[in-house]
């Protein structure tokens, strides 16, 4: 036991960054169940750390502003043209964005083949650790994930594949930079399978509740136990989950609903 | 049952007085164990020394833990290698800390690697090369002579710091350079049988070694770190050591061994693993640690 990192003022921005990657990736997390296309998330990351390594060997600043717009037009086109694959390979879709994921993997490994800290870019571009996280890093990202909220929630039904894509891009690139890639697949896809088979409103409270559990839990439990944060919380989300499922709280709510009446 | 619980507050009275003491004492933080040992010997009881990694862990990449931060927020003293070993995280933590006099220009934030001459420093910077090491090659450590250079700067910072004691650190200072000297001279003398010996590299963590025993490095298997070889090169490697073989592959602890058995297989070849850093967490010093450097390398040549 370990009390030393307990410390509100330590894990506040962190749970922070936690909540707004939620916000996003709670009600994208359905859509990507619904769409069975489980590791976007990761294809899109790797494509958008790719988009960086490819900036970084053209000689730009690999942490400046420049780097933050080589990410996201990466992650567009990478996410436009899986939605084109989609479109044209429905059928396929899973296997060609697990293709898309291992080259890009590669690309950047190539790319980086001659770079002495080549292995640290890649590590690094691969997880953002969410202890890391500064306050001033969060007022941007709060504000692109509430306007990507806002925008999947009012438009959803018109702006078709292409434009989830386009806003799963941008989610993802922001999130993967605050909390790294294991926590933006356990935020995506845990808590939207644990509470499968809710109805839409109970399901974004359910899965709201196991995120934030998830998180508060892991954060205390990696103080406590003086274990890396990131992989802790990812364990924490998957126990709240599977206590959620377990008890099954909304298919409890349907039942005694459908027996009332 | 009384006296298991009396023997309870007397172990509990014991750790207050304990907390008690260590108000008074300089609370280090050291990103690598081999400074915390060297801390540790410079500082003895007036130190309270927490080292942020192991002698098994890669110092380039940690991951966050938020005890790591408590530690840095309360050191009155960091002590890293520098020389970029730390960029992916010291930077980090340093800013999250939130503490102003472990920032870097601080008296309380003390890079080993500036106060030794580096090796492995780049002639012109290349881009294509990529991001090379501007500042040399960061494992100043390996050589016992950088220790003792370090341990002279090391004790000043000490006394700026807590200068009440200055006297003990003087002290301390010169038994260890006197001790250290002579382990110095029976190191060189025990490894006699290894001195010119040619080996084979797996990175260019022991150059500073290399340097001290004059070993004879023949090759470099994996010359850009993280990034597997290509097979040209692995080719070109197995051909050099047919022409003119070597006594043995040195690898380091933390490092995937997998590269380094191949070659071994392949070119007959003996591996010697040298642990990269004391074992400070369970109470090796660094005597003890260049001690078995040394017999780790005797043994290939005996």
């Amino acid at each position: 036991m370990n009390l030393e990192g307990l410390e509100i003022s330590i894990l506040a921005p962190a749970f922070v960054a936690g909540m707004i990657v939620l916000m996003t990736h709670l009600p994208l997390g359905y859509e990507v169940l619904r769409r069975e296309i489980i590791f976007i998330d990761i294809a899109v990351a790797q494509i958008a750390g790719l988009g960086v390594i490819i900036a970084y060997t053209l000689g730009w600043d690999e942490h400046g502003i420049e780097a933050q717009i080589a990410a996201v037009i990466s992650a567009l086109i990478g996410a436009w043209v899986l939605s084109w694959l989609e479109k044209r390979y429905g059928e396929h879709q899973e296997a060609l964005i697990g293709t898309s994921f291992i080259l890009a993997a590669t690309g950047g490994i190539l790319l980086l083949a001659n770079n002495p800290h080549g292995g640290d870019h890649l590590k690094e571009l691969l997880v953002g650790q969410i202890l890391w996280v500064e306050w001033g890093q969060l007022l941007p990202a709060a504000v692109v994930s509430v306007i990507v909220l806002a925008v999947w929630l009012k438009f959803r039904e018109r702006i078709g594949s292409a434009g989830f894509y386009t806003l799963f891009a941008i989610a993802i690139t922001v999130s993967v930079q605050l909390v790294g890639v294991y926590l933006v697949f356990a935020s995506l896809i845990v808590p939207a399978l644990a509470t499968i088979g809710c109805s839409t409103r109970s399901g974004y409270g359910m899965s709201a509740i196991v995120g934030i559990t998830g998180y508060a839990g892991g954060l205390v439990l990696s103080a406590l136990l003086d274990l890396p944060s990131g992989a802790v919380i990812v364990w924490t989300i998957a126990i709240s989950a599977l206590v959620m499922h377990i008890t099954r709280p909304c298919k409890a709510l349907i039942n005694s609903r459908t027996k009332s009446k | 049952m009384l006296s298991r619980s009396a023997s309870f507050f007397g172990f509990v009275s014991l750790l207050w007085a304990y907390a008690g003491m260590a108000q008074a004492t300089l609370d280090v933080f050291a990103c690598e164990p081999e400074w915390a040992a060297l801390a540790k010997e410079l500082g003895g009881d007036r130190l309270e020394i927490y080292s942020a990694t192991t002698a098994s862990q890669d110092p380039h990449h940690i991951q966050a833990r938020p005890s790591l931060i408590a530690k840095a927020r309360k050191a009155d003293l960091v002590i890293c290698t520098g020389a970029e070993l730390e960029v992916g995280w010291l930077p980090l933590l340093l800013r999250r800390s939130g503490n102003a006099g472990i920032q870097p220009g601080q008296p309380g934030h003390f890079l080993a690697a500036d106060y030794v001459d580096m090796l492995e420093v780049p002639d012109k910077l290349d881009r294509r090369l990529g991001d090379i090491h501007v500042s040399g090659n960061p494992h100043v450590h390996t050589d016992p002579r950088n220790i003792l250079r370090i341990a002279g700067q090391l004790t000043k910072r000490l006394q700026a710091l807590d200068p009440d004691h200055a006297d003990h650190y003087q002290q301390r200072h010169r038994d260890f350079e006197s001790a250290w000297q002579r382990a110095m001279r029976n190191w060189n003398e025990r490894a006699t049988g290894v001195k010119g010996a040619r080996i084979v590299v797996h990175h260019h963590f022991w150059s500073y070694l290399i340097d001290w025993l004059d070993l004879s490095k023949v090759a470099t298997l994996e010359p850009v770190p993280g990034v597997s070889p290509s097979s040209r090169h692995l080719a070109q490697l197995k051909q050099s050591l047919q022409q003119q073989s070597a006594v043995m592959i040195v690898d380091t602890g933390y490092m995937n061994d997998r590269p380094v058995r191949w070659l071994s297989e392949q070119a007959g070849i003996p591996i010697v693993t040298l642990p990269a850093s004391v074992d400070f967490q369970n109470g090796e010093s660094l005597y003890q640690w260049f001690d078995k450097l040394v017999d780790l390398l005797l043994e290939p040549v005996k």
